[in-house]
């Protein structure tokens, strides 16, 4: 009896009270551990079924089916990183935008330098048309941390965003991601010429033909290289270097439409440029005629058409003056300007001849300023020009750089 | 009139100071010092053990929720699905059976249960009622009555704390402390928010600010989530972005939600307090169909094509977050949640309403954030944003527990810079629930059981009165201890009252009467000071600010108390008696008619 009361005493004072929840503790933690691993591998094993079950359903094109599944396996395995970016990415590809983007933008905020996450959230605004938060998130994902195989992921991003600013016309930011990405290039003669069509897509056909001569450097004779450096010094304006590649022999078997048509073009302002180097002072005034004549073919044809009554009692100070404020302004001329431009061209007509050329610069020059501004304002007027006319206009637009 | 004589000291005493001790007296105060500190660790260790029990406990009650719910309505629950009809009505039969015959009482959600135990039982909880709370509430739950864990991981918490009290054969006014400090730990662990859970308690369990058990209930809570965060990651229960406000304005949109959410919460309180007792007062065969009933109409509705109102429902919760749902279903859940909930509730099933409660404030915000984004497409916040706040709405609107529907929304979310509106939206929600409800429904359950608990709100209307609400001006002359009886007396004639304060250089209060000058006089002891001539004893003093409750601790020792200034101890501001604070408490109570 006395032995029982003392044990019970002794089990009261708190330090063996304590010694005893302690231990319970232990043997609770013990057995509550094993349930939870054991419960938390039979929900991570859901939800790994549910997944492989999702990706089968996409497989088959059941978007709606693998988005339920691939919910239902995130519930059964809330953190998992490759569920829920996957969820993500097929929300976003069926439409539902803001729902993927709260997803997205959780991923993210767990782990912002996950190049994965960056793009699956630029794919997702490209397609939303937010043209600074693509561009972000796109810069994002290139300079953020891949999984693996890195430089070759960069390079396809970075060519993934080119590709997307080209299709929204941002052609500076386009030129810019191209610029960056040449440097890094290897010699590679396919990557030099696909980053030359990009940058041809850019509208910089500066970079674009530096790249076509650096893949012609190590193969002269690379047929793609010679029509898109002929097309790029074509844009340029620069003729001379156009034909030189574009009339190369290498081309001559596997001639495109278009480069047989930019050759043609070409030639065509090389003949009728009278500021060409190597021809004669008579040859030259006899451009110089025969483009004058061509202009004012062109531009009786244009006032014709738009059945303009030309007043000839108009003074040459005046419609000089009209004709400046309608090249400079780049507006649709009015019939006043076409007016003028007609008598101008009339007024020079009876002194534009190959002797009276020769013999001074300043009707040359006057001569060659009316055909040039003829040829601006009717193609403003009345549509794009083909043939002699068209190469007078693309002359007019870089005279000099044409024998470059 | 004698006036009682103290022991000498040079001190003042001011309230709840100890007179300077002797050194027999010096030993005796050290070794009670060190056993009390002994017992209050013990204690604070016990509030340790009991946050660790309870975490482990509501760790496998979360388990068989989800064990239960898998294993009875599958993986996936999917419309259309046979099974969503059946188990609910069976599982729903075999639980009212049990609560019936085996665990009276874990009927209902396990909060009033656990106030009803503090107040009325000695914290007195069988561990037989943590046992059936587990077992009829995982099965309910997981067979898709709309009802949450939170609740009755409160009740298990608490029924295992007052167990363990029990075992250890500990005082009732330590027992009594347990209850709570159980409670905390099992809310805490349900939802993994310690702050949320200790305020709950003291808002909704304990019913009073109490300072003497915070610190356990706390630890207890602490405890309990380190416990869950152990096994079941920190991870906050959701995940939404960061809330920037661009336009102060924007608040008025959440505005807009606080007040349809205090809305919806009345309607959804009404409908609880009227159907409840209505359900109680049929014959008693029909308790064990009404849970099947619940059941059946719970499981047609998913059956039809809402599965997500079956259950806690936190899944669909964090889709809505995810926004997911446009804004007309989420107002068509938000409204279904609110029918099934109140049937589950009213037919007595075992099971919380704080899931419920969190699933209608997530769809009723989305719902209300989606419209408001209809018409004021430049409102910065996402669904989610508007789907969080409204958690905290119905939290506060429903539950009234306006600082917890804060606290909450901040720890299930872990994100801090929702505050601002969640505050705003639950004050409107708070104001229109208490002008509409004006009896929390908590408070309403209890009463429509016969009980009758203290509660905070109550207790917030409730004007506390102070010193300087009874205080009147001190009588004239104050006399100084320095006057000889001669000279106080003189100064005394013309005054009305009989009893004098007398200040005491260079610090203290005494009190002298006309008529113990009078006998002073008589004995021939004119020329001597007040400080020689009259026994020595300091009064204590009171400062205008203190409760009126603590002034009467005093009075009744002495005629009068003077009410000092607290940065100027010398400073007299007023004097006080038994008389007037009697005087000002029936003048109180009129008022309050």
């Amino acid at each position: 009896m006395i032995s029982s009361l003392r044990l019970k005493e002794f089990v009261r004072r708190p330090p063996v009270v304590l010694a005893s929840l302690l231990v319970l503790a232990i043997i609770g933690f013990g057995v509550v551990n094993r349930l939870v691993n054991r419960f938390g591998e039979q929900k991570k094993a859901l939800g790994r079924h549910l997944f492989q079950s999702s990706q089968a359903e996409l497989r088959r094109g059941q978007s709606d089916d693998a988005i339920d599944d691939l919910r239902a396996a995130l519930d059964y395995n809330p953190n998992n990183f490759e569920y829920e970016l996957t969820l993500a990415r097929v929300l976003r590809d069926t439409g539902k935008t803001s729902e993927a983007e709260s997803y997205l933008i959780g991923l993210w905020e767990r782990d912002p330098q996950n190049s994965l996450v960056n793009l699956a959230i630029a794919r997702l605004y490209a397609r939303q048309k937010l043209p600074e938060k693509t561009l972000q998130y796109y810069h994002n994902a290139i300079y953020g941390v891949w999984p693996s195989d890195a430089p070759a992921l960069r390079q396809q991003t970075q060519l993934e965003l080119i590709h997307s600013l080209l299709t929204e016309n941002a052609y500076p930011q386009a030129q810019a991601e191209l610029i960056s990405w040449s440097a890094a290039l290897p010699p590679d003669p396919n990557l030099h010429l696909t980053v030359a069509s990009l940058f041809m897509d850019a509208h910089d056909y500066d970079h674009a033909l530096d790249e076509y001569q650096t893949v012609l450097r190590r193969d002269r004779n690379n047929a793609q290289a010679l029509a898109g450096a002929g097309e790029s010094a074509y844009r340029l304006g620069r003729y001379r270097t156009a034909q030189r590649y574009l009339s190369s022999g290498t081309l001559n078997n596997g001639r495109t439409p278009e480069s047989k048509q930019l050759l043609e073009t070409t030639n065509m302002i090389l003949d009728a440029n009278p500021y060409a180097r190597r021809i004669s002072a008579r040859e030259a005034s006899k451009r110089v005629v025969q483009d004058f004549e061509r202009a004012g073919t062109r531009l009786s044809e244009c006032v014709k058409e738009k059945n303009i009554v030309v007043d000839t009692s108009a003074k040459e100070s005046s419609t000089q003056q009209n004709s400046a404020n309608v090249k400079s302004s780049g507006t649709q001329p009015s019939e006043d300007d076409l007016s003028a431009l007609y008598q101008r061209w009339l007024a020079l007509k009876p002194r534009v001849t190959a002797l009276r050329i020769s013999a001074g610069n300043s009707l040359r020059d006057s001569a060659i300023d009316v055909t040039f501004d003829i040829e601006q304002q009717t193609a403003t007027a009345c549509g794009a020009p083909s043939g002699l006319d068209q190469a007078l206009l693309l002359l007019s637009q870089n005279p000099t750089g044409a024998e470059r | 009139m004698s006036e009682p004589v103290t022991t000498q000291t040079q001190n003042p005493v001011a309230p709840g100071e100890a007179p300077a001790p002797s050194n027999h007296t010096h030993r005796i105060a050290w070794f009670s010092l060190i056993t009390s500190f002994r017992e209050e660790r013990f204690f604070l260790l016990l509030a340790v053990f009991i946050g660790i029990f309870s975490g482990l406990a509501v760790i496998c009650f979360r388990l068989a929720i989800d064990w239960t719910r898998i294993a009875l309505l599958g993986p996936l629950p999917h419309p259309h699905n046979l099974r969503l009809l059946i188990v609910p009505t069976l599982v729903s039969l075999l639980v009212s059976v049990l609560v019936i015959h085996v665990f009276p009482l874990v009927r209902g959600s396990g909060v009033n249960q656990t106030k009803a135990a503090l107040y009325i039982y000695n914290g007195y909880i069988p561990f037989r009622t943590a046992i059936g709370k587990f077992v009829t509430a995982a099965l309910a739950i997981g067979a898709g009555h709309s009802l949450g864990p939170e609740d009755p991981s409160l009740q298990i918490g608490a029924a295992l704390a007052s167990s363990l009290g029990r075992g250890l054969e500990l005082s009732r006014e330590k027992l009594r402390l347990l209850a709570p400090m159980g409670a905390a730990a099992g809310l805490a662990a349900a939802f993994n928010a310690p702050i949320s859970a200790v305020l709950f308690v003291i808002e909704e369990v304990i019913g009073r600010w109490s300072a003497g058990i915070l610190g356990s209930v706390v630890l207890s809570a602490v405890s309990s989530v380190v416990v869950v965060r152990w096994f079941l990651g920190s991870e906050p229960l959701f995940h939404i972005p960061a809330v920037a406000f661009v336009r102060p304005t924007e608040l008025i949109a959440y505005a807009v939600l606080g007040i349809t959410g205090g809305i919806a919460a009345v309607i959804f309180a009404k409908a609880i307090g009227y159907l409840r007792p209505k359900l109680r007062d049929l014959p008693r065969y029909t308790q064990y169909l009404q849970s099947a009933a619940a059941g059946l109409m719970i499981g047609l509705i998913g059956y039809l094509g809402a599965p997500q109102i079956m259950g806690a429902g936190y899944n669909y919760m964090d889709q809505a977050l995810h926004d997911r749902f446009p804004w007309r279903v989420l107002a068509i859940l938000a409204g279904l949640k609110i029918l099934t909930t109140t049937l589950s509730f009213v037919s007595g099933t075992p099971g919380g309403m704080f899931a419920p409660t969190l699933f209608i404030g997530a769809m009723l915000g989305g719902a209300t954030g989606g419209i408001e984004h209809y018409f004021y497409p430049h409102l910065s916040g996402s669904t989610a944003t508007y789907a969080l706040v409204g958690m905290g709405v119905l939290f506060a609107g429903f539950l009234r527990a306006p600082m917890t529907s804060v606290f909450m929304v901040l720890e299930v979310s872990g994100n801090y810079s929702i505050i601002v509106p969640v505050i705003v939206a639950n004050t409107f929600a708070y104001l229109i629930s208490r002008s509409l409800q004006p009896i929390p429904i908590f408070d309403l359950l209890t009463r429509q059981d016969g009980l009758v608990l203290p509660s905070l709100e109550e207790q917030r209307e409730q004007a506390i009165l102070v010193v300087e609400d009874a205080m009147r001006a001190p009588p004239v002359p104050v006399l100084r201890s320095e006057d000889t009886v001669q000279q106080a007396s003189i100064r005394i004639q013309e005054a009305p009252e009989d009893t004098f304060i007398v200040q005491i250089s260079p610090s203290g209060w005494n009190t002298v009467s006309r008529d113990t000058l009078k006998k002073l006089m008589g004995e021939g002891k004119g020329e001597m000071t007040l400080l020689s001539a009259l026994p020595i004893r300091h009064l204590p003093h009171l400062h205008p600010d203190m409760p009126l409750d603590t002034a009467l601790r005093y009075v009744s020792q002495f005629p009068l108390v003077p009410v000092v200034h607290r940065a100027d101890l010398h400073k007299l501001i007023g004097i006080i008696s038994r008389e007037d604070i009697l005087k000002k408490y029936q003048l109180s109570e009129i008022e309050e008619d």
